[in-house]
């Protein structure tokens, strides 16, 4: 009985020493911001795009494609916003996964892409034409590949921060972004203009949203534990 | 105090004469270039660009010269320190023998004249000046130009091929079917600065922007010209396939070349047998 | 930047005052006894000295440079000035080229229908000023008084129309209309050239009234003033050259050139075939030829703003020494009899860095005939011009010639009499440089001592001095604005 009571004792003993020695991390609390983007008075009306000078795309749409400027939803909510974390140390890692550009239908899909410096880009073509992708960029290097049907995806990076916008010149109507940012918080909005950056560690922040046709705002956000800041940001909309 | 009159003229001529050595131009990186044996430097450019640029590419090599709003196509913004004359892949710099090539030779049907009566040491030295204008050469990082193999023979095989590689990689969409510059998409093309530009003309038979050789010709589509529609074709062609373009492009041109003559006779042997280049000669 | 550059001509205006002070006062005549001198004088007979005066007041009138800047090139190419000139209007070697092609860049876009119609391939130059001339030693009437003869005033040149350009693709015409400051017309170039013959630069056929192919060009240099603005290699004729001798190697001769250059106009050759009448329209003179041929070989070497170039020339000419008259009037085109006379030398463009160097010398014969007396009068020049191309805005220049007889027409002839030095120093400010229109501040003094003639500036009597072997100095100081557009 005696050495039963001394083994357990020293078996508490042991367990309790060893669980202090190990050291399990607190959980990190993290909060998300999330929001709307909508837009005041009135936008450019967006055109129908003529595809005539390609038949192959024309056949692709019973009814023409609308360009893609400014495209928005019920309540004046606005669509292809990149809204990012712009200041503040939000822990971000580098992105390894490739993300995807695809033309089909003679338009870029989608419309507007983020990555991050040296995050992979895979662009490839849907189409039976063939086209050109070149991605207008200052601080990046400018280059220019063409891209026949049925051919291999094109790989490519790019190494600094830049809104890059890309073109076909074949097809002068596609326009599309390559949106390179340093943070791995960012988020595009659909037509419904909703965003959210989740898993923020506690800190202020700078949210930025940028438009290509409106231009970028930018609010300032702290967030102290779990919880959701809801913010939301109105772009004032000219009609030209 | 009494001035010696004796002095004022030498005085006056050494006043001169250190007017005229100029004020000290402002400190600037210590930028070489080198090609064709000769090594420039851009402290040297500097007066020489100021003589001979400055009107069209500006003062700070921007493109935006005083004459510049007189001259279509516009001069090259050489702080985005993007070319279409390399020997690099697309997306790189070129290297300094391509910037020299580019000054010496000149652009056809451009106001850029072919500045070959100065001499190498003159036009190494703008060449280093011109680079001080981006950062991007800074790196130091020198662009390695792209593998060229040796030409094979010209071979009526060999231009077909080179025919069909024409139609599927559908260059005829802006260069025309008959390489005229009139293909569907001609018209609306328009630069990396969205001016309006015309593809190549090979019925009118002119030097190329960027040579005249076929070696020119082959570096031209697997290079690309950066900061205009044309895009590299290097990923998607082998250096066979590109040399059986570069004959076929040559047939396209009213010139006396080994390549007009070898298609001329194949065409006369084989009449009616080609499917027309355009959407028609689609599957 | 153009507001510092008018200061820095200010300062060099107020220089070159003082330097003109400091060498006027400097310089006294030299000669030998004046009786021995008039001794020599009266050797030479009435007739001949009749003559060459005659000839000094014509050539005063020619020798009025007239020099070429087109700014209408500018405008068609939308390069400015300092791109084909040093300081206009003095070519650089890329100018060299673009002249030599044919005033065509070799782009494809040079012939006129490239153009918007509004351009016209006119440019027009002219130079008001204010000068002073003063030549020592002039006879005056009652012989043997002398005087020293000063005019000082603002003054305004002749003004030149430059119209050069291409009719077609390798067809270039020029044609230079000019007006003198007295309102007198003349064409001073009027030809039609064919380039690139069988698409090689090194046959091209030019036809009509032009500029011989001088390395050392006179319409093309940066002097003005009427001691400064000609070189004795040029034009000198010895006392008691016969009259029809007209003669300039830097007059524009009428005629045909064949010539030719490498790509980079590294090499040049130039051969003409040019009628007796040194540019005289309405073949007065006849039936005989001039023949001129230069040679040119330019290193890249240096540095400098162009390539080193040295270049050789000799001009062979005939003029007439018999004529029919009627009514003692001379018939045009009974001139025959034609005796030769030749000019040969050897001259050089060399750039150390900024500053260029422009040797030239040159041997001269003429023919017993046409130098009025027993024996044929001969010559050499050598001049050395040199060029500070501080900026393509600012250039210094001076330049210091000499021309020494080595044999005279009449063996009685003091052997010095003709001899001549000339010295000019100059600076040329521009204030703007661009592509449409040009202007330039131009100082200038130049000093010719010539030993017993008439100065070849033609300023003071036109007489020669009543002792030959006086040594006249004859003065010009020149400021003006030099303008073209």
């Amino acid at each position: 009985m005696r050495s039963t009571l001394i083994a357990a004792a020293v078996l508490t003993g042991v367990v309790l020493v060893g669980s202090a020695m190990v050291r399990v991390a607190p959980p990190v609390p993290a909060g998300t911001i999330s929001g709307t983007v909508t837009y005041t008075g009135t936008p450019p009306k967006m055109r129908p795009i003529d595809m005539a000078k390609e038949p192959t795309c024309v056949s692709q749409h019973p009814t023409p494609v609308m360009t893609e400027t400014v495209v928005s939803g019920p309540n004046n909510t606005l669509g292809w916003v990149v809204v990012y974390i712009s200041a503040g140390a939000d822990g971000s890692t580098p992105a390894t996964a490739p993300v995807r550009y695809d033309q089909h239908g003679c338009l870029y899909i989608p419309h507007v892409v983020v990555l991050q410096p040296g995050q992979p880009l895979q662009v490839t073509n849907s189409d039976k034409a063939a086209h050109n992708i070149h991605p207008l960029a200052r601080v990046n290097a400018e280059w220019n590949k063409s891209q026949p049907p049925e051919t291999a995806p094109i790989q490519a990076s790019f190494d600094k921060p830049e809104f890059i916008p890309v073109k076909c010149n074949i097809h002068p109507w596609m326009h599309g972004y390559f949106v390179v940012l340093n943070t791995s918080h960012h988020a595009v909005t659909g037509p419904d203009g909703a965003f959210s950056l989740a898993g923020l560690p506690p800190g202020t922040y700078t949210v930025t949203a940028w438009h290509e046709r409106f231009g970028t705002l930018t609010q300032d956000v702290t967030i102290s534990g779990t919880e959701t800041k809801s913010i939301s940001f109105v772009f004032k909309a000219l009609p030209y | 105090m009494r001035l010696h009159t004796r002095w004022i003229a030498p005085v006056s001529a050494w006043g001169a004469v250190l007017l005229f050595v100029g004020a000290t131009p402002s400190p600037m990186p210590a930028q070489q270039a080198h090609a064709d044996n000769v090594t420039g430097h851009a402290a040297a450019g500097r007066p020489l660009y100021e003589r001979y640029c400055v009107g069209c590419h500006g003062k700070d090599g921007d493109g935006a010269g005083d004459n510049a709003q007189w001259i279509d196509p516009r001069p090259r913004d050489f702080t985005l320190a993007v070319f279409k004359c390399r020997s690099t892949a697309t997306g790189s710099l070129p290297t300094d023998q391509d910037l020299y090539n580019a000054v010496s030779r000149g652009f056809v049907s451009t106001y850029m004249p072919p500045w070959f009566a100065l001499t190498p040491q003159n036009r190494i030295d703008v060449i280093a000046y011109i680079k001080t204008f981006s950062a991007k050469w800074n790196g130091g990082q020198t662009a390695t130009p792209i593998t060229i193999p040796d030409e094979p023979a010209v071979s009526a095989d060999g231009i077909l091929h080179g025919r069909q590689l024409f139609q599927d990689l559908q260059c005829w969409k802006c260069h025309g079917p008959a390489g005229h510059g009139d293909g569907p998409a001609a018209a609306t093309l328009t630069d990396s600065k969205d001016n309006p530009i015309r593809p190549y003309d090979f019925v009118v038979g002119s030097r190329f922007k960027c040579g005249s050789t076929n070696r020119d010709l082959y570096q031209i589509f697997m290079t690309g010209l950066d900061g205009t529609p044309m895009p590299s074709f290097a990923d998607l062609m082998q250096p066979g396939d590109a040399w059986d373009l570069v004959h076929f492009l040559r047939t396209l041109q009213p010139l006396a070349s080994p390549e007009a003559t070898t298609w001329r006779a194949w065409l006369t042997a084989h009449p009616g047998e080609l499917k027309p280049i355009g959407p028609e000669g689609t599957q | 930047m153009g507001n510092g550059l008018l200061k820095g001509a200010g300062r060099v205006g107020w220089s070159m005052l003082a330097l003109v002070m400091m060498l006027s006062t400097m310089a006294p005549p030299l000669g030998a006894t004046a009786s021995a001198n008039k001794a020599a004088v009266a050797n030479l007979s009435s007739g001949l000295r009749a003559a060459y005066t005659t000839y000094v007041r014509t050539t005063s009138r020619a020798l009025a440079s007239r020099s070429l800047a087109i700014p209408a090139f500018a405008r068609k190419y939308n390069l400015a000035c300092s791109a084909c000139h040093t300081v206009w209007p003095e070519l650089n070697n890329f100018g060299q080229r673009f002249r030599d092609n044919g005033y065509q860049m070799g782009n494809d876009r040079d012939a006129p229908n490239w153009r918007d119609p509004s351009y016209w391939p006119i440019a027009v130059r002219t130079t008001p000023q204010f000068r002073v001339e003063t030549t020592d030693h002039q006879p005056i009437d009652p012989a043997p008084s002398e005087a020293e003869i000063t005019q000082a005033g603002f003054d305004i040149s002749g003004i030149d129309f430059l119209m050069l350009g291409t009719l077609y693709k390798d067809i270039t015409f020029g044609l230079v209309p000019t007006l003198d400051a007295d309102g007198t017309a003349g064409v001073e170039a009027a030809f039609v050239r064919f380039d690139n013959l069988g698409n090689s630069p090194w046959a091209n056929v030019k036809v009509g009234k032009f500029e011989l192919d001088n390395l050392l060009s006179e319409k093309r240099f940066t002097w003005l003033s009427s001691n400064g603005g000609f070189l004795y290699a040029y034009h000198y004729q010895p006392a008691g050259s016969v009259d029809n001798y007209a003669f300039g190697l830097g007059d524009n001769q009428i005629g045909a050139e064949v010539s030719g250059h490498s790509l980079n106009s590294y090499t040049r050759y130039s051969v003409s075939v040019l009628a007796t009448d040194d540019g005289e329209a309405g073949l007065p003179t006849g039936k005989s030829v001039d023949a001129m041929v230069s040679l040119s070989q330019a290193f890249a070497a240096g540095g400098g703003l162009g390539p080193q170039r040295i270049g050789v020339f000799g001009y062979l000419g005939h003029r007439p020494t018999t004529f029919q008259t009627i009514n003692g009037e001379p018939i045009p085109g009974t001139y025959g009899d034609h005796k030769p006379f030749y000019r040969v030398g050897a001259t050089a463009q060399l750039w150390l860095g900024k500053l260029e160097l422009l040797p030239l010398v040159s041997h001269a014969q003429d023919d017993v005939a046409l130098g009025g007396g027993t024996e044929k009068p001969e010559w050499n020049t050598a001049l050395l011009e040199a060029h500070y191309v501080a900026t393509p805005r600012l250039m210094v220049q001076g330049r210091y010639e000499l021309l020494r007889m080595s044999q005279q027409a009449d063996p009685a002839t003091e052997k010095t009499f003709g001899n001549a030095d000339a010295f000019a120093v100059g600076v040329r400010a521009y204030p703007f440089m661009f592509a449409r229109t040009g202007m330039a501040i131009h100082g200038e003094l130049a000093m010719t001592k010539t030993i017993g003639m008439a100065p070849l500036s033609g300023t003071g009597s036109g007489e020669p001095a009543y002792d030959p072997l006086t040594a006249i100095w004859s003065r010009s100081l020149l400021l003006a604005f030099d303008f073209a557009f």
